[in-house]
């Protein structure tokens, strides 16, 4: 009887247990097998032979250096926290220092990590790009470590990773990447101009604008059909808009190079976290890099067809916001129009137009509702020298008077119906340190 | 021959009228170019106006913005610097200074240092003290308290409380709060200054109840119209602040 027993659980498990055994297979496969985990020896050469200076330009447009600063620290030497929905991840060191930093690591071991996103120190978490940077020619690669090895040495170690299990041990994120991880090349593309082709290996690889840019899928990944299709940042509290033609159409190639370059233009300024891409990175771009860019994005096809954005995937605080007291239209006339213009449509490049601007058209109202509650200063940067700021109306203005606002400017110049509630705003309150 | 030489006078006397009409004309027309660049900047600082008025002067019944017209321009310099760069953390500021770069920080502390220094009238807010407290505070502000390692208020910010070219702040025209919540910052760390940090120093040996009292008589003192910081190097200070000169010259 128990023979039968054990026989027939053997009959039934075995199996299961090949099935589970293919499919982790297959899935391990598609993650890229196990090469990504055979991290190479740090023996290898650590004289770099890349070009140090044309590193130092690569370090900027990647801007490795937002990451991997905190607020008032060195330059290059890691420790800016990173808040996502399973909970803080601190950046490392850049700098080649032996016991902290990157000092005793092989430029093969530096490429490797760029490429697959594991090093010494196991999986790295996906806050760091390297689906991007596996895109990197080996010279690009050389050259940033080269750069890097010109710093200076600092001894300093991040804060300890805060995450709640199992995100906190490593070995989980091979699971993620199983389930999530899908690297492939660039496509061939035989018949793009050289332009076209700079502009996507800037874009998918340094620039990893799809970082910000992409619609994340479950358990913040960034599945293959949300590439630039536009959402919420994690952990930044700013919307990121697609980057596509639709999106791009008010632009041509010339006023998008000038606005990734100079963070402002007659659409308007570059605020939140474009504001400090801009100024940390983008304002380094060389002119026909940014025209490489702005190229190539003006060809990315519209994402979703024809149809408007889906606002509901959207957070708003209330399902049914309640009847606001307060006339936005008046509200706007006396706080908004002497700058932005009785129909929206700004004035010059000092004051942007509401008329068609992202916070305003977009179906996530959070850029509208905090450029309103703590207004702004776009980057300085040598094309836009003395930016003109918006001033902030938190503590002027009730947060239903704010609501009232956003939906008047959304619902007339935006096609956003949906209204905002002072719920919403009490929501998108409060400015998060670092 | 007689026409000629009544001309010439006559010449001359309207070269002079020329020569003084567009003399005059230069003048105006710089003081109306230096009125454009300083209403241009005005409105590019809109931002700031919302708290600190419109040129800086503090916003009346303000119970914590500090003015900013008139003070020292090393001064404001530094501390949009610090709230860029991560040593104050007055997340609002943070926010707005965050991508400014040092030229146009460099403008903006220009402009305000240029501005009448027309403060708010003392904090109205803050109740009177009483004598004998009064007269404590009054005593730490202009004496300070030796025993305690407590130099005077007045020994670097100026007898008049109004600042010290270059980089020495005014105390008076200050809302009681926003004194107490620096001390404080200073106290805790969440404000920090270019090392060597004086102030820090002295948060840290001031009493919580002197703290009060002190930011309390301050907040009751209001500069005169025209009370412009003490020129530089006026006052040697007693410690070490930041690279501020004077701060070389004393042991």
């Amino acid at each position: 009887m128990i023979r039968r027993i054990v026989l027939w659980s053997v009959l039934i498990a075995l199996p299961l247990l090949l099935i589970a055994a293919a499919i982790g297979g297959v899935l391990l496969l598609r993650q890229g097998g196990l090469a990504p985990y055979r991290v190479p020896s740090a023996s290898g050469d650590i004289v770099a032979a890349g070009d140090a200076s044309e590193g130092a330009y690569l370090a900027r447009i990647g801007n490795c250096l937002t990451c991997h600063t905190v607020r008032g620290g060195v330059a290059f030497a890691g420790g800016r926290p990173f808040r996502t929905d399973y909970g803080t991840l601190y950046s490392t060191n850049l700098t080649p220092d032996s016991k902290t930093g990157l000092g005793d690591w092989s430029v093969e071991e530096f490429r490797h990590a760029m490429r697959h996103g594991v090093s010494r120190h196991g999986v790295l978490y996906p806050a760091f790009p390297y689906a991007n940077f596996a895109h990197l020619t080996d010279a690009d690669l050389d050259a940033l470590f080269a750069y890097l090895r010109t710093l200076a040495p600092v001894e300093a170690t991040p804060p300890p990773n805060d995450l709640a299990w199992p995100a906190n041990w490593r070995g989980a994120l091979v699971g993620w990447r199983m389930l999530h991880y899908r690297p492939a090349p660039l496509p061939e593309r035989a018949d793009a101009s050289p332009d076209w082709l700079r502009g996507r290996y800037l874009v998918d690889g340094l620039g990893h604008c799809a970082m910000c840019h992409g619609t994340r899928g479950a358990q913040g990944s960034l599945p293959a059909e949300g590439y630039l299709a536009g959402g919420r940042i994690p952990g930044q509290g700013w919307y990121a808009p697609p980057l596509d033609a639709r999106q791009l159409a008010r632009y041509d190639v010339d006023q998008l190079a000038e606005y990734l370059s100079t963070g402002n233009g007659e659409h308007g300024a570059a605020y939140g976290s474009m504001a400090e891409v801009v100024y940390t990175s983008l304002r380094h771009l060389r002119p026909e890099d940014a025209r490489a860019m702005a190229t190539y994005l003006k060809s990315v096809p519209a994402h979703g067809g024809d149809e408007k954005p889906d606002s509901g995937r959207f957070l708003y605080a209330a399902a049914q916001p309640a009847a606001n007291p307060h006339n936005g239209g008046r509200l706007y006339q006396d706080h908004c129009a002497s700058c932005h213009g009785d129909g929206g449509e700004g004035r010059g490049r000092d004051y942007p137009p509401l008329r068609g601007a992202v916070s305003v058209t977009a179906p996530d109202p959070v850029n509208t509702v905090r450029l309103v509650l703590y207004g702004g200063v776009p980057p300085t940067t040598a094309g836009n020298p003395r930016p003109h700021s918006m001033p902030p109306f938190a503590g002027r203005l009730s947060n239903a008077e704010i609501a009232a606002i956003v939906s008047h400017i959304r619902r007339n110049w935006g096609e956003q119906d949906r209204p905002v509630s002072a719920a919403d705003v009490a929501a998108y309150y409060g400015i998060r340190g670092d | 021959m007689k026409d000629d030489a009544s001309a010439r006078p006559r010449l001359a006397t309207a070269a002079r009228v020329l020569a003084r009409l567009s003399c005059i004309a230069f003048l105006a027309f710089g003081a109306v170019q230096a009125q454009t660049a300083d209403d241009d900047l005005r409105e590019r600082l809109a931002a700031c106006t919302a708290c600190h008025g419109e040129r800086g002067e503090g916003v009346a019944g303000s119970t914590y913005y500090p003015h900013l017209a008139g003070k020292p321009a090393g001064y404001l310099v530094e501390q949009l610097q610090a709230f860029r760069d991560g040593r104050r953390h007055y997340w609002q500021m943070v926010w707005l200074t965050q991508f400014m770069d040092d030229a146009y920080i460099a403008e903006i502390a220009a402009y305000y240092a240029a501005q009448p220094p027309h403060t708010q009238a003392a904090d109205v807010g803050a109740p009177a003290l009483p004598p004998a407290v009064r007269e404590r505070a009054e005593r730490l502000v202009h004496h300070g308290d030796p025993q305690a390692g407590l130099p005077a208020c007045a020994a670097c910010h100026g007898t008049a409380l109004t600042g010290l070219e270059p980089a020495v702040p005014a105390l008076v025209g200050l809302p009681q709060d926003y004194i107490v919540s620096q001390i404080g910052s200073w106290r805790d760390g969440t404000r920090r200054s270019k090392a060597p940090d004086c102030m820090a120093k002295i948060a840290a040996r001031l009493a919580p109840a002197d703290i009060r009292i002190v930011a309390q008589y301050l907040s009751h003192q209001s500069p005169g119209a025209h009370d412009r910081p003490a020129a530089a190097g006026s006052l040697i200070p007693p410690l070490a602040c930041g690279d501020l000169p004077q701060a070389q010259v004393t042991p």
